[in-house]
């Protein structure tokens, strides 16, 4: 069987949940970026992102938190928080987003990704009982401040860029398109996509190589 | 100069966050060291960034904006990191990985002649197992493969195990197919940080022997 049949058979498998107080979480669900956000929209998105780094827009914050806070507890709670948790997340990730907002580089990360990295660092915090990303962003992963002055030019080239990665996802195969989202996965070690996937492990470490190379190689070429 | 490189796999796997947790420590501190694999996880953290933006929307609480809200400006109560342990020096010009801050570092042990290791402890996980190799110049670590993974990331000095040389800032993984033997470059001592996944298994009675009470 294909992976992208297992990913979808898992998609109606559903973990039973002990309280009954949330929906049960699909345990494995593909996501393909079927509905990608325009280059109109994602330009809006990082103004938005721009007037709460310069101006302090609260307006501009509420907005940028309408459309993305659904989608980051959504995200969180399927790659591995609990019901609880990713909302506490995604309430910690915008108070961050706000607090950190100075720190946002339009020309290093679209909002979504940036979102996304803090997030991440606050589960991985959270994980190992520590509080570094409110301390410090993850200087690994965004750094830089937000230039309010950015040109037309290096503008246009984010969005070029941001819609090239999307391309390249889709270049990918299936079965590597899955195993790269599997990676996003909290827990979801070699040995368990091996065992929900039913191939062998070794195979499992092969074809995630394979896709990782072939995504890198793919982003690499597309960098502006 | 960086020559070996996590695997394009485990940085994916670094920038979802689903490594465990001695691996993740170890692609941690190889990305301190290396921007080339710092732009690579940065890509794939834009692959995130996309994945997250066509994520199905799941409802918060009615009140979770005015929540935000109002602690936008409010003072920040992040509790005392915790404190951070003393680590053995390190030879001059070398630094800990930032990524070991939280981690408690034992003293160096000896293992067999010029060989010392220590143990990584690290505070949320117990069960990973991570530990420092100390090698002098000249000396060889005993041949050995393993029943899982291994990952090695280079502090100081340099290695040859057969198959390429590891400086400073390098990073190995060697499966369970793999047996070395590596051996220390005589310019000076060198030390790794490794994670073991599994056990490692020496060729020789004496060295399972030390093995044994190490603990490895």
């Amino acid at each position: 069987m294909q992976a992208m049949d297992v990913a979808h058979t898992l998609q109606s498998k559903a973990l039973s949940d002990a309280g009954g107080t949330r929906p049960s979480r699909p345990h494995l669900r593909l996501v393909v970026p079927t509905s990608p956000i325009d280059g109109a929209e994602r330009g809006q998105l990082d103004d938005l992102m721009v007037a709460v780094a310069t101006r302090h827009d609260r307006e501009a914050f509420a907005s940028l938190f309408k459309h993305f806070a659904p989608r980051l507890k959504g995200w969180l709670w399927k790659t591995g928080s609990p019901s609880e948790e990713a909302e506490e997340l995604t309430q910690d990730a915008f108070v961050l987003l706000w607090r950190k907002a100075t720190q946002f580089d339009p020309q290093r990360a679209t909002v979504g990704a940036w979102l996304f990295t803090i997030a991440r660092n606050l589960r991985v915090d959270r994980r190992r009982a520590v509080h570094d990303t409110w301390t410090t962003l993850d200087d690994t992963a965004v750094q830089g401040v937000a230039d309010a002055g950015m040109g037309q030019e290096a503008e246009l080239s984010q969005r070029q860029y941001d819609e090239r990665v999307r391309a390249a996802m889709l270049r990918l195969t299936p079965d590597q398109r899955t195993l790269v989202q599997l990676s996003f996965y909290e827990d979801m070690s070699h040995s368990r996509i091996a065992a929900e996937l039913k191939i062998p492990l070794g195979t499992v470490k092969t074809r995630l190589r394979s896709a990782a190379s072939c995504l890198r190689n793919l982003l690499q070429e597309c960098r502006p | 100069m960086i020559r070996h490189h996590p695997d394009d796999s485990l940085l994916l796997a670094h920038a979802g966050s689903s490594l465990e947790t001695g691996p993740a420590l170890l692609v941690e501190s190889h990305l301190e060291a290396c921007s080339r694999c710092r732009e690579i996880v940065r890509g794939f953290e834009r692959v995130g960034g996309q994945l997250l933006e066509s994520e199905a929307a799941q409802p918060l609480g009615q009140s979770a904006l005015d929540a935000v809200l109002a602690r936008l400006d409010a003072p920040i109560r992040v509790p005392p990191p915790p404190v951070v342990r003393r680590k053995p020096p390190l030879p001059a010009g070398y630094n800990w990985p930032r990524a070991l801050r939280h981690c408690q570092v034992s003293r160096w042990r000896p293992m067999g002649p010029g060989m010392r290791w220590s143990r990584v402890t690290v505070p949320h996980d117990a069960q990973a197992n991570v530990l420092l190799l100390r090698i002098g110049a000249g000396k060889c670590l005993p041949q050995h493969t393993h029943t899982g993974t291994e990952l090695t990331q280079v502090l100081c000095g340099s290695f040859d195990d057969g198959r390429a040389v590891f400086g400073p800032g390098d990073f190995d993984e060697a499966d369970p197919d793999i047996l070395h033997q590596p051996v220390v470059q005589a310019q000076g001592e060198c030390i790794c940080l490794a994670a073991v996944d599994g056990r490692l298994v020496f060729d020789s009675w004496i060295a399972r022997l030390a093995s044994s009470v190490v603990g490895l």
